[in-house]
Formats: structure tokens, C-alpha cells, sequence
């Protein structure tokens, strides 16, 4: 029998809560988080268990940040980049975040981050929209117009993974803060 | 964009509160958020996310910092001079919605 499977993800910033049930019903079967794959997770084979998994943004999160952790009952499970986070404990364990101040400024971190992302791909993309127009009005020659054509859209595609994204933490902060 | 930082305002958020509170005397980080469950008898506790991103904060706003007399890896804080005075103000500040809402709930029949 196979000991690992995989799982797809809704996109941590879509399907944060999501995910996370997701993985703990896993868990209850016998199949608990190993490590971030390339959009999802890839699970292993265990005794089934009843645990509870939450998800953080921390970048150059320290020793002292994992230990808090530890402390609250929270084990570290794996990362990506030093930057996502996730843990798990038993259901009795109390939340990671305990008020709302502290959970906007996690979705403050990670929006900051995406909007840099999504910052740097826009402005890739601009360059190659005039490179564009400078070619078809002749200030360039036809074939640079042709290739900065192709990397447009390239670049346009790529600027959905940080852009929705960052709209969708937008939309979350937005949500948050009403009260 | 709107930023409702309490520290800015010079309020603190319970959380806050009660770090700076159990920071009076120097303490390892760790030993914080016990503290804070036996101090209010398990009637607020602090989750961990919560516990490193204030501390950070009140760090930067220098209402705490790090003592370094011990070379130990677990770092210990003592609230600041300015802690201690932000703390005060916010005691007063708290004790004073206390009156307004026992001023209008004693004339409603008492508490």
C-alpha cells in the first residue's frame, strides 16, 4: 500500500479554513501532513488521530516564535520559505491567535507580501506593453514588438498568483475590520 | 487605508495589557503566557501567533525590552519606563469606563 498521497489545495488564500478541516479529516484516517507540495500537501501513512491544524505568516520566524508554540501545545509541522507556516495539536488546544488585532496584522503580513510580488510582475508587464507600442509605432524594430508581445502575456498570467491573491486578503481585511 | 493601531493611539489591546502587565518584572518569554492563565485564572490566555506578533510590537514601540544580563537562548523582557507609564494611563483609562457604565447600570437597578 502506498504511504504518501497527495492533495490538492484551494489556494491558501481562498481556502485557508478550508484546507486546514480538510487535512484534519485526513488525520482522523489515517493520513497526516508531511510537507507543502506544489499546490497542495503531501500527506503520510499513521495511526489515525484527532488533531487540529492552523496555518500562520511569519517571515524570519525565530526560535523564540517556534517555541511560544511548543509552549501553547502547538507542533510545528512544516513551512514553506520560512514564511508559511503550519502547526498542529490536539482539539483541546486553544487558538494560535487569540484576538483580532494580532489576526488582521497576519493578513497585513501576507498582503504585503503578494502586493510586492504583484507590484514587480505589474510593472514587468507595463515594460513590455511599451516595448510593444514603441515597436508598433516604429521607434523599435518589429521583432522586439513580436517577443514583448509574448512575454506580455506571459507576465499578465503570471500576475494572477500574486494578484488574486492579494485582492482576496484584501476583501478578508476588509471583512475583519467591520466591527 | 484604515489602520486601527491601538499602540498608536497610545491605548493597549487586552492583549497587550496583559503582557506589559506580567512584564512589570522581568520574565522569559515563555513564562508569559502561564503567567497571564494563573493572573486571571484561565479567563484570558494568549494563543501563541498572537503572543510573538505583540511582543514584537511592543518591542519596536520600546514599551518592552530584552534584559541581556543572562546569556541564556531563551530571551527574557521587562517593561520599559514608558511601558510602566502607558500602563498607568491605560489602568486610569479603563477604570473610568468602569464608572461611566456603573454610573448609568446603578440607576438601572444596580449591577
Amino acid at each position: 500500500m502506498k504511504q504518501t498521497k497527495y492533495i490538492m489545495s484551494g489556494g491558501i488564500a481562498f481556502s485557508e479554513e478550508k484546507d486546514l478541516e480538510k487535512l484534519s479529516n485526513y488525520a482522523k484516517k489515517g493520513w497526516i501532513l508531511d510537507r507543502f507540495a506544489l499546490f497542495g500537501y503531501k500527506l503520510k501513512k499513521a495511526e489515525p488521530q484527532e488533531i487540529q491544524y492552523s496555518m500562520d505568516f511569519q517571515p524570519d520566524a525565530d526560535e523564540e516564535y517556534f517555541m511560544y508554540f511548543e509552549e501553547a501545545g502547538w507542533s510545528h509541522t512544516c513551512s514553506i520559505g520560512n514564511e508559511i507556516h503550519i502547526f498542529s495539536a490536539s482539539t483541546k488546544a486553544k487558538p494560535i491567535y487569540s484576538d483580532n488585532a494580532t489576526i488582521i496584522e497576519k493578513y497585513e503580513r501576507e498582503k504585503k507580501q503578494m502586493g510586492k510580488a504583484a507590484l514587480i510582475t505589474l510593472t514587468i508587464s507595463i515594460m513590455f506593453l511599451l516595448f510593444n507600442i514603441m515597436s508598433l509605432y516604429g521607434w523599435l524594430p518589429e521583432y522586439i514588438g513580436n517577443i514583448s508581445e509574448i512575454l506580455l502575456i506571459i507576465s499578465i498570467i503570471i500576475l494572477v498568483f500574486p494578484g488574486l491573491p492579494y485582492i482576496a486578503y484584501l476583501y478578508r481585511l476588509n471583512k475583519l475590520r467591520k466591527f | 487605508m484604515p489602520r486601527n493601531d491601538s499602540l498608536e493611539m497610545g491605548e493597549l489591546t487586552d492583549t497587550s495589557y496583559y503582557i506589559l502587565l506580567s512584564l512589570v518584572e522581568a520574565k522569559h518569554g515563555y513564562l508569559i503566557m502561564k503567567t497571564i492563565e494563573v493572573m486571571t485564572s484561565n479567563q484570558f490566555s494568549i494563543g501563541p501567533a498572537s503572543m510573538y506578533t505583540t511582543i514584537k510590537k511592543l518591542l519596536s514601540a520600546k514599551l518592552i525590552k530584552l534584559c541581556d544580563e543572562e546569556n541564556d537562548k531563551k530571551k527574557t523582557y521587562v517593561a520599559t519606563d514608558k511601558g510602566i507609564e502607558l500602563l498607568k494611563k491605560e489602568v486610569q483609562r479603563r477604570k473610568e469606563m468602569i464608572k461611566h457604565a456603573e454610573e448609568i447600570l446603578n440607576r438601572k437597578g444596580g449591577l
